[in-house]
């Protein structure tokens, strides 16, 4: 907790040490702003649950019929320019937390130092820009969708890193790069108990626009550790060599983990199509997974029509685990339920393809209104994305989803 | 003629009207060091916090028209193509990252032109029938 606190701290420390404003800038000392999503999600699949994030509990299906958790969130930002140069950032956001609750988490808090126009750096927690819309995926008004495409945006499932940043922008004629490179770690509770780490957490990233086209490239790396699957490997490693092979290949305990993404978008105004492609890996029950989308939409007048496609590919589902066989009777039984643990961890990766459907209704000033629907085709041997599967949940399989939401900034 | 071709061509009389009053130019002051001439996408990249500066190295601080004005909602779709909802996204996206704050907004292209006249370094859009001596146009659509 106190952990959580410690950007805030600074910037509490920056603002009393900077006293009052910077005058002759014309711009306000401090500004606050807000945003939000008001959603309902019904999805066709009632033995397990829909949810958009890695870290919430539960959703739609399975727990409710029409879920508000999934989408809905109310955020709020004070930004303080303490000098020309110097500005710092808090930004609460309240969403469905791991404990089902809607208690207020600090999103970003950080102090920034802008040397040119150009060069600036940040230090506290910052954004962790794994994708092009990184920077503000939980806005949903700035996207045309409900939410971005949940295939690519689960890989990397945080959304930002207690450290420091920088980005240098350079100008070629009309052509705008923007590099960027960050240092941090990070610390999430999971709903299935213990947190996820990532530790010497650094990225790098490149960002080219030319008029409407913008294009990006991104590498993420970091030692991650998922607690709660861990328990499970330790009780393999009792098993001699042959267990404690299967532990080092499956664990989650502080694992290198990579991370590469390619994206690009090209919006005129009156249409855009964009797509990303990312990827995974450790040596971990995470595995290796691709996935990747391509959405577009035309903007007609205050109507714009979209449609997406997206799928998600991991490795291995399952797993042989260890050989049952060359056990005594009295070790054969709880061998028998660790390779079924396994082999049920391996299965909740998702493996599936979506299609999109949907329309954004700019119906009044700075709100949308948004309805979609998603068709969803889950390979073989995989949960999917879906979570809290129930008896009689069958892997593999087809749903369907829709979902609304209103979307506004203030 | 009939009634029907009368309205059509009041109509279109006021489609043309309504044209002229809202066509927008960007300017700066008469007094500006600004010289050369921008093209679209450099004046827009200044209004959309994507440069800071004119092209020969001078730093530009741009001045809107308040929300909702003809003259802003003509501006941001001539030179940019975006429609409102698509500007307020814009600005959205760079707030809720601590990138930046849109410019500052003055009331019409009087109290613009008042701006300039106080900030050299000021870059603005006016309505065409209000350009006068006090302002230099940059780029006309």
């Amino acid at each position: 907790m106190s952990y959580k606190l410690t950007p805030v701290a600074l910037i509490a420390m920056a603002l009393y040490a900077s006293g009052t404003c910077a005058e002759e800038t014309g711009t306000p000392m401090f500004s606050f702003s807000g945003f939000g999503t008001l959603g309902l999600v019904h999805s066709s699949e009632d033995k397990a649950d829909f949810t958009s994030s890695y870290f919430k509990p539960n959703g739609a299906g399975y727990s409710h019929g029409w879920s508000a958790d999934v989408d809905s969130l109310i955020g709020g930002q004070v930004t303080a320019n303490l000098t020309p140069q110097l500005s710092a950032i808090l930004q609460v956001i309240s969403e469905q937390n791991y404990d089902t609750t809607y208690r207020p988490h600090v999103e970003w808090a950080n102090i920034k130092y802008q040397f040119t126009p150009d060069i600036s750096i940040r230090a506290g927690r910052v954004v962790l820009p794994a994708y092009l819309v990184s920077d503000y995926r939980k806005v949903g008004y700035t996207n045309p969708w409900v939410r971005p495409p949940i295939e690519v945006y689960r890989l990397i499932p945080i959304s930002n890193s207690d450290g420091i940043d920088a980005s240098y922008r350079v100008r070629v004629g009309e052509l705008i790069n923007t590099m960027w490179g960050s240092y941090g770690k990070s610390e999430s509770r999971h709903p299935a108990g213990g947190a996820v780490k990532a530790k010497s957490l650094w990225g790098l990233s490149n960002t080219v626009e030319y008029g409407p086209l913008t294009a990006r490239i991104a590498y993420l790396n970091a030692n991650v550790t998922v607690e709660s699957v861990n328990a499970l490997f330790d009780a393999f490693r009792l098993f001699g060599p042959e267990g404690i092979a299967m532990a080092d290949k499956y664990d989650f305990a502080n694992k290198l983990f990579s991370f590469l993404a390619l994206g690009a978008s090209y919006d005129p105004g009156s249409w855009f199509i964009m797509g990303e492609w990312g990827s995974v890996e450790s040596r971990s029950v995470g595995g290796k997974a691709a996935a990747w989308y391509v959405s577009g939409g035309y903007r007609l007048g205050n109507v714009t029509p979209y449609v997406t496609y997206a799928q998600i590919n991991p490795d291995n589902l399952s797993d042989p685990g260890l050989n049952v066989s060359t056990l005594p009777p009295s070790l054969a039984g709880p061998a028998t339920s660790l390779n079924t643990a396994l082999n049920s961890l391996l299965s909740s990766k998702p493996s599936q393809r979506t299609v999109s459907v949907g329309g954004r209704w700019d119906f009044t000033k700075n709100t949308a209104f948004k309805l979609q629907y998603d068709h969803t085709r889950i390979e073989a041997g995989s949960t999917g994305i879906l979570i809290n599967t129930q008896p009689g949940f069958q892997l593999g399989g087809k749903i369907n989803m829709f979902s609304a939401t209103v979307d506004f900034v203030f | 003629m009939n009634r029907a071709g009368f309205i059509i061509i009041g109509l279109a009389l006021c489609l043309v009207a309504a044209e002229a009053v809202a066509d927008v130019v960007a300017v700066v002051s008469a007094k500006s060091p600004v010289t050369t001439t921008l093209s679209k996408s450099q004046v827009v990249d200044i209004f959309l916090g994507k440069a800071s500066r004119f092209p020969d190295g001078s730093q530009a601080v741009p001045i809107d028209q308040v929300e909702g004005s003809a003259a802003r909602d003509e501006f941001y779709l001539k030179f940019s193509g975006k429609s409102p909802a698509q500007l307020k996204a814009h600005w959205s996206k760079i707030i809720f990252t601590g990138r930046g704050q849109p410019p500052r907004e003055v009331s019409n292209s009087i109290e613009v032109k008042k701006f300039l006249n106080e900030n050299p370094n000021a870059i603005g859009y006016i309505e065409q029938s209000a350009v006068d001596g006090s302002v230099k146009v940059l780029l006309s659509q």
